[in-house]
């Protein structure tokens, strides 16, 4: 059986365009913020839910929908860095104990408000593309644009607004920054919104491709600390270079092996990565 | 001066008799449960109870060090799975394989112990996160010995004969289960408190304090890093290897991710600083859900609340409610020291 070469770029490129975008907010919230947050897995099954509840259930559009789903989210997201992550500034652990807090009581809210039963949304646009031996269905290619869109505009956003600048003072050095006139508060919240945002939009188009359970989170969520991780703290663009890795070993790997299997190499590789480089491929020295 | 002195002499000691006496009546109390307890259910609860009080601990011994490891509950399943397969296909005594569960655990954290020294606090916590992820990967690989989505047919313990004395059948006796459990759950706690005290933890949380002033008067950190690694993990792999050949059934999701996640909010929410901390997290976290099962799905809502109130109240875990006796002691203590500077 010969392998496609091209086919199986292409795979890569989807599948690592769903981590990116699954990846963008966690790895945002881990450097401006210094916060691990767990409940980055029920933002991004409730922007799902929130998509499909206005689709499906209200008839909406569905591309408005999305970006209904997207503000509601981002709304939250104020509330979240208010209540949840403010109190607890610089205190790891009981930020850690909230982020589980909230995954429990969302998850349980959702189960009791839609059920366990697995939903999903229908495609954003139908079909598959075909041409040159090589076929994508039209919906990955969708999400891989917006991901490559989303991903583009946030580097930009990090290296040449003031936002950015002052976003990356806050994740070099809190207090400096404190010092320098920079409401730390301000730039908290506006990062915590454009993560769960990001959160959302990927639930959205993730509940087309995928199915949706209030417990999709959980297998994504490992992802995206892998990448975040590997990719190193502190740098969005190497986001890009992690998921780019982890896509192409997800994707290559079931060729030859089983599912576990292909995780277990995928782990073993993160972390001798790790242990050669312990801050991260692109991060900058601890 | 004296009487001043023999006053905080006696609040000390006042503290110290009522400290035993609650422990004797805790102590009591837990061996009267199956007296008074007879429903299986319950006594089941009670039992996980207390198998999760083990890995908690165990969990926190290793976090003394500074390594707050978010992959334990892989350890308990290495434990776990270990004993089972030796009891099933060599037909080992579940007495001896218990112990090799444990022991398997602990090389296994010796093997990957000195390479994960290199990476310090967050990173160890990422590093052993995917350490966890991995095993329980392998578990599922390893079909041809694990039975990748299930292990049945561990067998129980052997009954306990030795002839005039004592003749104890452990398959379906939940109450016997519950004896030996709660008897190696005071043995392991018993162990890890006075390790905890004496200068091997002493040694530990210099560690965890600073690794360079550590290292600059003569402690081997990597040395005594995986030491605490290896002691965590030992006893993990005890509590993994009780539940295998009490549940008689071993599935890979039980020691996954979010279960390793919830073994360290167990330790956070019970309070970090104190031994008992953990104990009475996983205590009130196991039992809970289960008193209010009339709640049906509202019960997590329960759980997620209790946490939250935690957080914002008690910032040091709950285990700083009993606290409130202390700081007055200690500032008595304060202002006599103050004076006799004075």
């Amino acid at each position: 059986m010969g392998i496609d070469v091209a086919q199986v770029a292409i795979n890569v490129l989807m599948l690592s365009s769903m981590y990116i975008l699954m990846a963008l907010g966690f790895a945002i919230l881990l450097s401006v913020l210094g916060i691990m947050n767990f409940a980055h897995s029920v933002i991004y099954m409730v922007g799902g839910y929130i998509c499909y509840q206005l689709a499906v259930v209200y008839g909406l559009n569905q591309w408005f929908s999305l970006i209904l789903a997207t503000v509601i989210v981002g709304l939250f997201g104020l509330f979240l860095e208010r209540f949840c992550f403010r109190p607890f500034f610089g205190d790891g652990n009981r930020t850690m104990v909230m982020t589980l807090a909230i995954i429990v009581l969302v998850e349980t809210i959702v189960n009791i408000l839609v059920g366990t039963q697995v939903r999903s949304l229908p495609a954003f646009v139908p079909g598959v593309i075909k041409g040159a031996g090589i076929s994508v269905s039209a919906d990955r290619l969708v999400t891989f644009i917006i991901g490559a869109v989303l991903t583009a505009t946030m580097i930009l956003l990090i290296r040449k607004t003031m936002i950015g600048q002052k976003m990356l003072a806050i994740s070099q050095d809190s207090v400096g920054a404190a010092l320098q006139g920079i409401n730390i508060y301000k730039i908290s919240s506006t990062a915590t919104v454009v993560a769960c945002a990001l959160a959302a939009v990927s639930g959205g188009l993730m509940a087309a491709i995928l199915r949706l359970s209030p417990y999709i989170g959980d297998t994504m969520l490992v992802k995206a600390i892998e990448i975040v991780i590997l990719a190193g703290i502190g740098s969005i663009s190497g986001v890009v270079g992690a998921g780019l890795i982890l896509g192409a070993l997800d994707s290559c790997l079931p060729l030859y092996l089983s599912g576990a299997a292909t995780e277990v190499v995928g782990l073993c590789v993160i972390i001798l990565i790790l242990l050669f480089r312990p801050q991260g491929l692109f991060g900058r020295e601890a | 001066m004296l009487k001043n002195m023999l006053k905080i002499d006696l609040s000390y000691q006042k503290v110290k008799y009522a400290k035993i006496f609650t422990g004797i009546v805790i102590l009591l109390l837990l061996f009267l449960i199956p007296v008074f307890i007879h429903k299986p259910y319950y006594l089941h609860i009670f039992i996980l109870a207390i198998i999760y009080i083990i890995v908690v601990c165990s969990l926190r011994t290793v976090a003394l060090s500074g390594q707050v490891s978010i992959g334990h509950a892989a350890f308990m399943a290495i434990g776990a799975y270990a004993s089972g397969i030796l009891a099933k296909q060599f037909g080992l005594t579940p007495w001896l394989t218990i112990f090799l569960g444990a022991v398997v655990s602990m090389l296994f954290a010796l093997a990957i112990g000195f390479p994960f020294t290199r990476v310090r606090a967050f990173y160890f916590s990422m590093v052993s996160l995917f350490g966890g992820i991995a095993i329980m990967n392998l578990i599922r690989v390893a079909e041809k010995w694990t039975g990748a989505t299930s292990l049945a047919g561990i067998p129980p313990l052997d009954s306990l004969n030795i002839p005039g004395i004592v003749q104890i059948t452990f398959s379906n006796q939940k109450a016997a289960y519950y004896y030996f459990i709660l008897i190696v759950a005071l043995l392991c706690l018993a162990f890890l408190y006075s390790l905890e005290h004496s200068r091997i933890g002493m040694t530990w949380k210099a560690i965890s304090q600073s690794h360079q002033v550590a290292s600059s008067v003569g402690i081997n950190e990597s040395r005594y890093r995986v030491l605490a690694l290896a002691v965590g993990c030992f006893f993990s792999g005890l509590a993994g290897a009780c539940y295998a050949h009490y549940n008689l059934v071993l599935t890979p999701s039980t020691f996954g991710f979010l279960p390793s996640i919830y073994l360290v909010m167990y330790m956070l929410v019970g309070g970090l600083g104190s031994f008992w901390g953990p104990v009475l997290g996983t205590a009130i976290f196991v039992l809970v859900p289960e008193i209010f099962r009339w709640m049906k799905e509202y019960t997590p809502l329960l759980v997620g609340g209790i946490m939250v109130i935690v957080v914002f109240l008690l910032p040091k875990g709950m285990v700083s409610l009993f606290y409130r006796n202390e700081p007055k002691i200690r500032k008595i203590h304060k202002k006599e020291a103050l004076r006799y500077d004075a």
